[in-house]
């Protein structure tokens, strides 16, 4: 008995051998991948593929995920001159009847979203932006894929950015209730579909959608995008990492 | 020695020596026959830990047999006990996590049992209920009311112990299948082996159903589900057992339990558990027995990411206990019952401040039970429980008497205590939930305590059977999750901290009426009143819950009809349902502006039915067809709180039994 009660003190479980130990988060990433850490409410991301492309043409080790730049969102201050810049607030998935259902509440002027000098694509979240670019959704899972003569690449069909004000959520404290407060921005729709979110269930739920897209650049030259898993290791949503390739 | 009853190729075996204990054969009443129709003369165990026939037992038990749990067409523990329980019903909290109320007592306060064994593991206090399938069990126990004083921690508002089938032939394989709506699948498979000194008992059960969408009314007036998410369980066991000499028998026994939720397609929540058991079971002589028993239970949670093929582990609950129980037939009139158990309870969980958290707990606890006269009979019981995290301890007893002025007539009285610890997640849990609240373990929660009065009048004669009983249970520092509040440095986020609730009571009554006749025609109906007293913060201050308090007025229902044509072939035709009164439920207008104060919010009554046709062919083959939710009632709105259907389900089962 003395040797049962022992043996039980020590005893914390078995069959460990069947589950994974999340590995640390990426902490370098090589040419054609980046991974960053885009949970975040009230940041954007920024991402120059150009100096990404130099980078890399230097240095074939460089580390792909450590050259991009965060700017905070704006959520208090002064408006900005045209008045377009601002949180606005709506009710969301009203009583759980589904996140399409939404009514507008609040709107609330801020400064204007920082940006760095030179970028391409900025990422916050499941939202995604470009600066000047162009982009579409092709049919292909797989970058490798992806045929880079230009007729196919004219071919596709390309959205600029569009106004949105419900989609890129930047205050989350009533969320429980679906009332968040939107950043009214510029945002791409064909990029951003790269990952869903929807309420319910709470909180929310995200699909992915593992397409290659291809990016227009306002200098002509196209790049390829496609997001491969939008979690950490350890589960964190957010955590983007994408296959990239720049230029095709 | 061991006595019992057989059903179905499977005997249920109890420990009952011949002192004390009346052997079924040596029933002989007038109405021995209506006994038997209302398994009065059924051994239980449960209420004073020793068998007694169940018209005997001091304690009121609540007997659901094996043949009707297999009327009920039951896939698990919450299916069965919805349809034969009035009082009890199950809801869910904001993800559709199950939370049972059972006569206004919450999960965390019924304790469940596997042939006598706790179960590790819970999510927003309740055990898996999808754990406990209905394959291969043999009857279910369930006591209301404290029962601390021989159980302990969490089973101040009752216990339901599910008792397994052992083997009665040589061998027999039995299997089942049955598909309904929504992709809803369940298989089950039983081997069973016995000889003279081995007996083996496998059992295998799968069943999964899909998510599916529902549709509310427009401007519901809180919040409603859209989905509901369906599970995918695979359920394994097995039991062997060896009688090395005939005073001796030695029972080892495994599981695995596997449940995968997709709530979210591309990382799916999955729980998982292995149990293992080593009990050896001492008949010293004709009036002492001794049991010995180790019980290991692990309940994992885990998210599985398929795009990195990750499954990684967030949750274990580890449990290791030894028991002893020793058992004196002290003569014609007393049985004396003593035991102790220790276990060790680790919690692995991410929220867990530290990671991970570890407690010893031991107990004793002796019974005395006493038959003064064929019609009086008394039980006494104490119980001494320690918890090393924290130091708490408590002394809990009970009291229980029967009195029986005729044959057909019997009385009950019992006073227990309850209690309850808290339990590592209530002390130390420290969960951001998304940023809406941060949910804070308390280390200074004191344990619960509960006192409970219960009585009861059973009358039966000729094809009838009345059951009356009434209860009060007053609780104190009931532990739960209490007001929503800042910090009083300014802080912006919310914190929701585990309290103590300073008094809750609830009152409540049952009446049940059955009757049997020998044209195959079988009814029982049961209503239950529950009048539950919501408490107060030790401030005084109103503790809103998600959960809604239990229904006032509940009623269980079911008719069967049951002909055998030919040695080949035998029909049944069973309806069975249960209705529930509306309820309004105070709750939060803003959990982020407590200043707008509360709303009544209300839940409307509902009924739900079943219809179902089984056919039996040579005495092996069984199909049954039913119609769950005969009258196809939907809720107008899906509130968290309403049974989740869609509409009128139908099924189609099939079953064997070899030989």
């Amino acid at each position: 008995m003395i040797a049962t009660l022992a043996a039980l003190q020590s005893c914390n479980g078995i069959m460990d051998g069947i589950y994974d130990d999340p590995p640390a988060a990426p902490a370098t990433t090589v040419d054609g991948q980046l991974y960053i850490d885009a949970s975040d409410w009230a940041e954007w991301h920024y991402i120059d593929f150009p100096a990404l492309a130099r980078a890399v043409n230097d240095d074939p080790e460089f580390n792909t995920s450590s050259l991009w730049s965060t700017y905070p969102v704006p959520v208090e201050g002064e408006g900005s001159a045209d008045g377009k810049w601002g949180i606005y607030t709506y009710w969301y998935d009203v009583f759980g009847v589904g996140i399409s259902v939404n009514e507008f509440r609040d709107y609330r002027p801020t400064p204007a979203q920082p940006e760095p000098e030179e970028w391409t694509i900025a990422v916050h979240r499941n939202n995604v932006r470009t600066n000047g670019c162009k982009a579409a959704a092709t049919e292909f899972n797989n970058i490798d894929d992806l045929p880079a003569d230009a007729e196919y690449l004219e071919s596709l069909h390309y959205e600029e950015d569009a106004w949105n004000e419900t989609d890129v959520w930047v205050v989350q404290e009533r969320m429980l209730q679906g009332v968040i407060g939107n950043q009214g921005i510029d945002a791409n729709p064909v990029l951003s579909s790269w990952l869903k979110v929807e309420i319910p269930p709470m909180p929310p739920a995200f699909t992915l959608n593992d397409r290659v897209f291809v990016l227009r650049l306002p200098d002509g030259t196209y790049g390829a995008l496609q997001l491969a898993d939008y979690q950490s290791p350890k589960g964190l949503k957010c955590c983007l990492t994408i296959n990239y390739r720049y230029p095709l | 020695m061991l006595v019992g009853t057989s059903v179905a190729g499977y005997s249920s075996e109890l420990p009952a020596e011949t002192s004390g204990v009346a052997p079924v054969e040596a029933v002989s009443q007038p109405d021995s026959l209506s006994l038997a129709s209302y398994d009065l003369g059924e051994l239980v165990v449960t209420g004073t830990r020793v068998p007694k026939l169940l018209k005997d037992t001091p304690v009121q038990t609540r007997l659901i047999t094996s043949a009707q749990i297999s009327r009920s067409d039951a896939t698990d523990i919450q299916d069965l006990l919805q349809q034969e329980m009035p009082g009890l019903e199950f809801t869910y909290a904001m993800n559709q996590q199950t939370h049972l109320n059972f006569n206004g007592q919450g999960g965390q306060s019924v304790l469940f049992l596997v042939d006598g064994e706790r179960l590790a593991g819970e999510t927003m206090d309740d055990v898996d209920f999808s754990r406990l399938d209905m394959n291969n069990v043999d009857r279910i126990e369930i006591v209301k009311g404290a029962a601390s004083a021989l159980y302990g921690s969490n089973a101040g508002g009752g216990v339901v112990n599910i008792i397994t089938r052992r083997a009665s032939r040589p061998w027999a394989i039995a299997g089942s299948a049955r598909i309904a709506r929504h992709n809803e699948q369940r298989y089950t498979l039983s081997v069973t082996n016995r000889g003279s000194w081995i007996e083996n008992v496998l059992s295998a059960n799968r069943s999964s159903i899909d998510n599916y969408d529902v549709h509310s009314a427009p401007n519901p007036v809180t919040r409603v589900v859209s989905t509901i998410y369906g599970n995918e369980v695979w359920n394994f066991r097995d039991r062997l057992s060896v009688t090395p000499v005939k005073s001796l028998r030695i029972t080892g026994r495994a599981g695995y339990f596997f449940r995968q939720l997709r709530r979210v397609d591309d990382s799916p929540e999955r729980y998982r558990d292995f149990s293992a058991g080593l009990k050896a079971e001492w008949d010293i002589s004709k009036d002492h027995r001794l049991e010995v028993a180790y019980s290991f239970d692990q309940y994992d949670k885990s998210t599985y990411y398929k795009i990195s093929h990750l499954d990684v582990r967030n949750y274990s609950n580890v449990q290791n206990s030894v028991r002893a129980l020793y058992t004196w037939w002290t003569g014609e009139k007393g049985t004396f019952m003593a035991g102790a158990d220790f276990m060790r309870d680790y919690m692995r969980n991410d929220r867990l401040a530290v990671g991970s958290r570890s407690q010893l707990s031991a107990d004793a606890f002796m019974q005395y039970d006493w038959t003064i006269s064929p019609q009086w009979e008394l039980v006494g019981a104490l119980r001494y429980d320690y918890f090393s995290d924290g130091h708490d301890s408590h002394v809990t007893p009970k009291i229980s008497a029967r009195y029986s002025p005729r044959y057909d007539l019997t009385l009950r009285l019992s006073y227990g205590m309850g209690f309850r610890a808290p339990t590592l997640k209530e002390k130390y849990y420290q969960f951001d939930m998304a940023g809406i609240w941060i949910v804070n373990g308390n280390p200074l929660l004191k344990p619960e305590s509960s006192h409970n009065v219960s009585l009861s009048a059973e009358y039966t004669h000729g094809h009838y059977n009345v059951t009356v009983s009434g209860y009060y249970n007053n609780i104190r520092n009931r532990i739960t999750t209490g007001v929503p509040y800042y910090r009083p440095d300014g802080d912006t986020q919310l914190y929701l901290d585990y309290v103590n609730l300073d008094h809750y009571s609830v009152l409540g009554a049952e009446v049940a009426l059955q009757g049997r006749w020998n044209n195959g025609l079988s009814a029982r109906i049961t209503y239950a009143y529950t009048d539950e007293h919501t408490g107060r913060g030790k401030d005084g201050n109103f503790v809103a819950s998600q959960y809604i308090p239990a229904r006032k007025h509940s009623l269980t229902a079911r008719g069967d009809w049951d002909k055998k044509f030919s040695d080949k072939y035998s029909l049944r035709v069973s309806i069975n349902g249960r209705a529930l009164s509306g309820i309004s439920n105070v709750e939060y207008r803003d959990y982020y502006d407590l200043s707008a104060g509360t709303v009544s919010v209300k839940y409307p009554p509902y009924t739900l039915w079943k219809l179902s046709v089984s056919q039996l062919f040579i005495g092996r083959i069984r199909l049954t067809l039913a119609l769950d939710n005969l009258f196809n009632y939907r809720p107008k709105y899906y509130y968290l709180n309403c049974p989740l259907t869609d509409g009128i389900n139908f099924q189609a089962g099939f079953s064997f039994d070899i030989p």
